[in-house]
């Protein structure tokens, strides 16, 4: 074996190694795995769950614990609300997005920001699943005993400015997302964790206006 | 015309009003606890604020976090509520360093105001710069006045509490920017508003943890 081939194996399978996060092995029917996901999803019309969200400041060796309420509701319905240490909330209804902030309502029209177009995308297509389809990630699936880890890669330049990995935790059991992890450049990183997870409740619609 | 003298009128009263603010105060002597001590101080804590930053109409809203890294080095990070970095600022000594910032905030003078905003409350080498001391009329409140040549700070501390309650930073004695830092618990305030008088700038820093 020459020099070249030599160096050719060793980085392909340094790649591939440091491609599995520890504990994971690659799934190897990601087909059926897409599947099932996307079977399991249609069966959900709402969800209501607590959640729990940290951000890791390497610099500074810190985290930012907030924790709050999330209700969703088919279509389009979203209310993501902060209880702890602050109150703020933002709720989607289709095509419109109101933010509740120190008692201050204010209304947005989704479609006339980009920045809320994006939010309100990546909101729901994290609940629902279909960010495995979103052209604008490269999934790479993994699994252990209890979960299925599925990481997204941005390809967009922009996204990828502010966003280096999106990782999905999702249950076998019943393939719920429990966890998500937002990984920057720097490696500084956002985990959102889901707890007391109820599906298919009864959720009135008056949920997702705010006043 | 009419409207136009009383106008005139009005403008100049209301600059001879600010350029006169400072004249009734009474000179007092400088002691060394006249020097205004940091907010922050020497403990290498960190500080969570719910903060608000209205410019121009438009507003940010988010997380701002503060931790002393070594003395005098301090860092600085903005992030939405939902986690998204903002802004990420560091000053060491006199040294200010922009590790990040998004495409949104990356605007000189704005960049450039929140700075030098957060430097005032900071204080980095404060002693390093003259300082004389004054008491207002109603002897209510110890006032410090930092020379920093271009423009002027005024401390104000609460006689009997001892807090610092105001900042006033003026340009030939004509407000330009006022700190109001007030709801103290252990000696920290739980509200800090920084109000521009030239701008349309406002910033809300709301304590959540320390």
């Amino acid at each position: 074996m020459n020099k070249f081939t030599t160096l050719f194996f060793s980085l392909l399978f340094s790649s591939i190694f440091a491609q599995v996060p520890v504990g994971y092995k690659s799934v190897k029917e990601t087909e059926s795995f897409k599947q099932k996901m996307e079977e399991q999803s249609k069966l959900i019309n709402t969800i209501e769950s607590d959640f729990t969200q940290e951000k890791y400041l390497s610099v500074m060796s810190e985290k930012i614990i907030t924790k709050g309420h999330f209700l969703f509701k088919k279509v389009n319905m979203l209310r993501w609300e902060y209880t702890e240490p602050l109150k703020y909330l933002i709720a989607i209804n289709k095509d419109k997005m109101f933010i509740k902030d120190n008692g201050k309502v204010s209304k947005y029209d989704i479609n006339s920001n980009k920045m809320f177009k994006s939010i309100n995308e990546m909101m729901m297509s994290t609940v629902n699943g279909t960010l495995l389809n979103n052209k604008d990630y490269q999934p790479n699936y993994f699994e252990n005993d209890k979960l299925y880890l599925i990481e997204l890669t941005p390809l967009q330049k922009g996204a990828k400015d502010f966003l280096k990995v999106i990782q999905l935790y999702v249950q076998k059991t019943d393939y719920a997302v429990v966890k998500v992890k937002m990984i920057e450049p720097g490696d500084d990183y956002t985990t959102i964790e889901f707890t007391n997870r109820k599906t298919n409740q009864t959720i009135g619609d008056e949920k997702f206006i705010v006043k | 015309m009419k409207n136009l003298l009383l106008n005139s009128f009005i403008v100049i009263l209301l600059s001879s009003c600010s350029l006169g603010q400072y004249g009734k105060l009474k000179k007092t002597a400088s002691t060394p606890e006249s020097i205004p001590h940091s907010i922050f101080g020497e403990n290498f804590n960190s500080f969570l604020f719910k903060t608000n930053i209205r410019v121009y109409g438009k507003e940010y809203s988010g997380l701002l976090v503060t931790k002393q890294m070594e003395a005098n080095d301090y860092r600085v990070i903005f992030t939405t509520e939902l986690g998204m970095k903002l802004f990420d600022f560091q000053f060491k000594d006199t040294l200010f360093t922009l590790h990040y910032c998004v495409p949104q905030f990356n605007r000189a003078a704005l960049l450039n105001t929140i700075q030098k905003d957060i430097e005032v409350l900071l204080m980095n080498n404060i002693k390093t710069h003259p300082s004389s001391s004054y008491i207002d009329s109603k002897q209510t409140q110890n006032i410090t006045k930092i020379d920093f040549g271009k423009y002027q700070n005024y401390y104000f501390k609460n006689v009997q509490s001892k807090e610092l309650v105001k900042i006033e930073q003026a340009k030939k004695s004509r407000k330009k920017t006022t700190f109001i830092l007030s709801n103290y618990t252990d000696g920290f305030p739980n509200y800090i508003l920084i109000k521009h008088h030239d701008i349309k700038l406002k910033i809300e820093l709301n304590l959540l943890k320390k």
